[in-house]
């Protein structure tokens, strides 16, 4: 019965349609692989926006940290790489050692609420990177270690790791392509499914009212720690699929700011807190990401390139959506619709007075 | 009819002020058990204590013989002890079933195995408390007295065996008073022991079967209702000294 009514919406064609659409753009070589490039990145940041949404949208807990988990995940992969281990067989090692880096530092830090853990995350994320930066010194210069992993490049500091490129580049890429696309269904099944589990109920509960959330049972530091860790082993194994799909990090890029603040800014766009969000939220960044990287100004005798202004394009987004609609594009849609059936109700009304 | 909670000499102190000092107290099973006091005098902060929001300062609590004292909020409630808020806390942004249904899923109910399916259990709860015909609207858009009924439906979701009421009939009109004070006595009839805190006099002394009295976070009485309302100590708490003497009392409690 409700198989039958879903049918006959219009809304999962299009989405068929669209998924199909998906699958043939690696084959359709649309702007010389250029779209392919696009969709393979919008596919590796609605996976990250909607990790960081369960743990920041679900149980409301604002972290400013996620990089750490995608440097993890990345430097886990390259550093396994370098030493002979198939980067495949990484992917969930990347995840589990993002998961447990967020169990070390989620455990004191989710006892914060609020902004203080917002602030919190911060830190947590910058000294993250710095620690990074400096390892391979660390590790270098310390006479305990009696040699044990001193031999060779640990993590490359500042310059970072490259890996090896195989052989045939164009099918490798459509590879992780469709990999990236799975992945990313995959996240979305896991967003939906804690979002109607037992699960979800005590990430709300936890994000609406945390002492109500306590006094009715619900194991607020546990759900919380949880939530966090789930989330961070999904954004570990984005972290390693960027590494092999690069072949080149470094702590700049991985450990950086502008990351943690990238998988705020999605679902924040594309509304917090909900399913469809944080796929609008990605697809909205990257798309205006790499179409002003890439554009530049002429007005008149003024020329002027954009690249260094997307950050403040987000800003500016980022005040209107808070000041004007929290919800994001989600609450946009809502209102919308809201005032699409006044609007025809009304005039309803009319005809049968 | 066995002691369920039992609290030996609880302290609580807040830097130098001693917001609680050396209370000790018995609340029965199958009993209404009122806690009145002046503004100030500790009450909630002896909830708070039993619940585990604050560990007390010294003193032990225990809860069918086991040692709560130091439990937190969620591993009380497991146990079967919860409260329901003074200021009303829903989960704005859920439905009034899904409120429900969080104290269905991680109560002492789900725990044990009692409940199995927390929809179910959520709108039975629901229609006990008369909040059926709400259940599909969002919590932030439901009335005071509805807030209220809320709270309690959401706490006895957890399938509590001693449910702590704290004002829960603060701010409610005469007649949803009447109302809830109706729900309260259907709920210990159907075996919850209720420790409520109360202002309003009529709604907690009309109802409990023992009260106990604080003042400045020390007991000063104890007993029936109608041996504690003709104690000078407790007249001379809420209306001073003046009217300790006399039958000014009765007067008082009766206007």
């Amino acid at each position: 019965m409700q198989v039958q009514e879903a049918l006959r919406s219009w809304k999962p064609w299009v989405g068929l349609l669209f998924v199909l659409f998906l699958l043939w753009v690696p084959s359709s070589g649309i702007a010389g692989g250029y779209l392919q490039t696009l969709c393979f990145l919008t596919f590796l940041y609605v996976t990250l926006s909607t990790a960081w949404n369960i743990l920041g949208g679900y149980a409301g807990q604002t972290s400013f940290g996620h990089a750490t988990f995608y440097g993890l995940g990345a430097y886990t992969t390259a550093i396994l790489v370098l030493r002979g281990v198939p980067p495949l067989m990484t992917m969930p090692l990347a995840g589990l050692i993002a998961a447990l880096y967020a169990l070390l530092w989620g455990y004191p830090c989710l006892r914060l609420r609020g902004q203080y853990f917002a602030i919190a995350t911060i830190g947590v994320g910058e000294a993250t990177r710095l620690l990074m930066l400096n390892l391979d010194d660390l590790i270098k210069n310390n006479t305990w270690l009696n040699g044990f992993l001193q031999d060779g490049v640990l993590t490359g500091g500042a310059t970072g790791l490259m890996l090896p490129t195989p052989e045939n580049i164009s099918s490798y890429a459509v590879g992780f392509y469709y990999g990236a696309m799975g992945l990313m269904f995959l996240a979305l099944l896991v967003s939906w499914w804690v979002k109607n589990s037992k699960f979800g109920l005590g990430l709300f509960s936890i994000n609406m009212d945390i002492d109500a959330a306590e006094t009715v049972g619900v194991n607020t530091v546990y759900y919380k720690n949880l939530a966090l860790m789930l989330s961070a082993f999904m954004v570990g194994i984005c972290g390693s699929v960027y590494a092999q799909y690069v072949f080149y990090i470094d702590p700049q890029t991985v450990f950086g700011f502008p990351m943690s603040i990238a998988m705020v800014l999605m679902p924040t766009i594309g509304g917090i807190g909900t399913l469809a969000g944080p796929i609008l939220g990605a697809v909205v960044y990257i798309v205006v990401q790499d179409r002003i990287l890439t554009a530049n100004l002429e007005i008149g005798t003024l020329k002027l390139s954009l690249s260094s202004l997307h950050l403040l394009l987000y800003g500016g987004l980022l005040v209107l959506i808070i000041l004007f609609e929290p919800k994001g594009i989600v609450g946009l849609q809502q209102r919308l619709v809201r005032w699409w059936k006044r609007r025809s109700g009304g005039v309803m009304a009319k005809k049968t007075t | 009819m066995g002691v369920l909670i039992q609290g030996d000499n609880v302290c609580k102190n807040f830097g130098g002020l001693a917001a609680v000092s050396r209370v000790s107290f018995q609340v029965n099973e199958g009993e209404i058990f009122g806690l009145i006091g002046p503004n100030g005098a500790g009450k909630t902060t002896l909830f708070r204590c039993i619940t585990g929001v604050y560990p007390a300062t010294s003193g032990r609590i225990s809860f069918n013989g086991k040692d709560i004292t130091r439990l937190m909020p969620h591993e009380t409630c497991v146990l079967g002890i919860t409260n329901t808020h003074q200021v009303v806390k829903p989960f704005p942004d859920m439905t009034v079933l899904d409120n429900v249904r969080v104290g269905a899923f991680f109560g002492r109910g789900w725990v044990r195995r009692e409940v199995k399916d927390a929809a179910k259990e959520a709108m039975r709860v629901l229609e006990f408390t008369g909040l059926a015909h709400r259940a599909s609207s969002l919590a932030r858009n439901l009335t005071l007295p509805d807030r209220k009924r809320l709270e309690v439906a959401r706490a006895l979701a957890t399938r509590p065996q001693v449910l702590l009421l704290d004002e829960v009939v603060a701010g409610l009109n005469p007649t949803e008073t009447d109302m809830m004070i109706a729900l309260i006595r259907q709920l210990r009839d159907n075996g919850i022991t209720i420790v409520m805190v109360e202002h309003v006099m009529r709604a907690v002394l009309g109802v409990s079967d023992r009260v106990m009295v604080l003042s400045f976070g020390e007991k000063i009485a104890e007993g029936t209702p109608k041996e504690v309302y003709t104690n000078p100590e407790v007249i001379e708490a809420y209306l001073g000294k003046s009217y300790a003497a006399g039958g000014a009392a009765n007067r008082q409690i009766n206007a």
